[in-house]
């Protein structure tokens, strides 16, 4: 049976430039059980991906997406353990 | 899915010959009946320019997704474009990795009952693949990559003609 205390963990992803500039792809993320549950926003903050405009502690670039288990969600959505959270920088296909 | 429709989703990261791809497909429907080749078929193929955004003579594309989720949001658009346009049968080839001036990046073949539909349906769904399916591109120029941050709205792209 799992420790009810034990942090659960969610994986980072992050792609192109933005990847790129951080100097790493995919990271675990620990989470402790009993806390807030964080969003995205919150650990863009604590993984300290700002990119260095200026923009408040926290904030998110306008034109960064997110998703979470492999779908667009919201910046504020509430993340579990077990999620999968991308930054998603602008996108360019077709 | 939608009852009836036919739908092919496949991210190609070796070289992409639209017409075969679309032969092999036309194929496909007329060994699978009920399916059939539609009255109204759209078709948009998209090749790599020779020069970058900002004019210099481009080397390479380089063309980075998110594995699985690209996939899933591809089809995700097409059952979208499909249900809202009444479309029988959507096909999508994307290039992944190295692409070369010249060579194809996009495959999108749409068919339905009326050429409305089939074109709106064509043009909605190369939007969503433009601006809603997670790709990146890379332009290699000089030995240097750059990143592209997004896409040119089409109306940009209307204003200019």
């Amino acid at each position: 049976m799992p420790c009810p205390e034990a942090p659960g963990l969610i994986t980072v992803r992050l792609f192109a430039g933005l990847r790129e500039r951080a100097g790493w792809s995919e990271r675990a993320v620990a989470i402790g059980t009993g806390q807030p549950r964080p969003t995205a926003a919150d650990l863009w903050c604590r993984l300290g991906l700002g990119d260095g405009t200026g923009k408040p502690e926290g904030s998110l670039p306008g034109a960064l997406r997110i998703a979470i288990n492999q779908t667009f969600a919201h910046a504020d959505q509430e993340l579990e353990a077990g999620d999968e959270l991308a930054f998603l920088p602008p996108i360019s296909g077709g | 899915m939608a009852a009836g429709l036919a739908m092919r989703v496949r991210l190609q990261p070796e070289g992409l010959v639209p017409l075969t791809a679309l032969a092999v497909w036309q194929r496909h429907l007329l060994q699978n009946p009920p399916h059939a080749l539609p009255p109204a078929e759209a078709l948009f193929i998209g090749r790599v320019r020779s020069t970058t955004a900002s004019g210099t003579p481009l080397q390479a594309l380089e063309l980075e997704h998110y594995p699985g989720m690209t996939e899933a949001q591809i089809e995700r658009l097409a059952l979208a474009v499909a249900a809202r346009h009444g479309l029988a049968q959507v096909l999508v080839e994307h290039r992944v990795g190295r692409v070369l001036p010249g060579e194809a990046i996009v495959l999108v073949a749409v068919g339905a009952d009326r050429r409305g539909p089939a074109q709106r349906g064509c043009l909605e769904l190369l939007e969503g693949l433009k601006h809603d399916a997670p790709f990146w591109k890379r332009e290699w120029s000089g030995g240097v990559g750059r990143w592209v941050e997004g896409n040119t709205p089409l109306s940009r792209v209307q204003e200019s003609l």
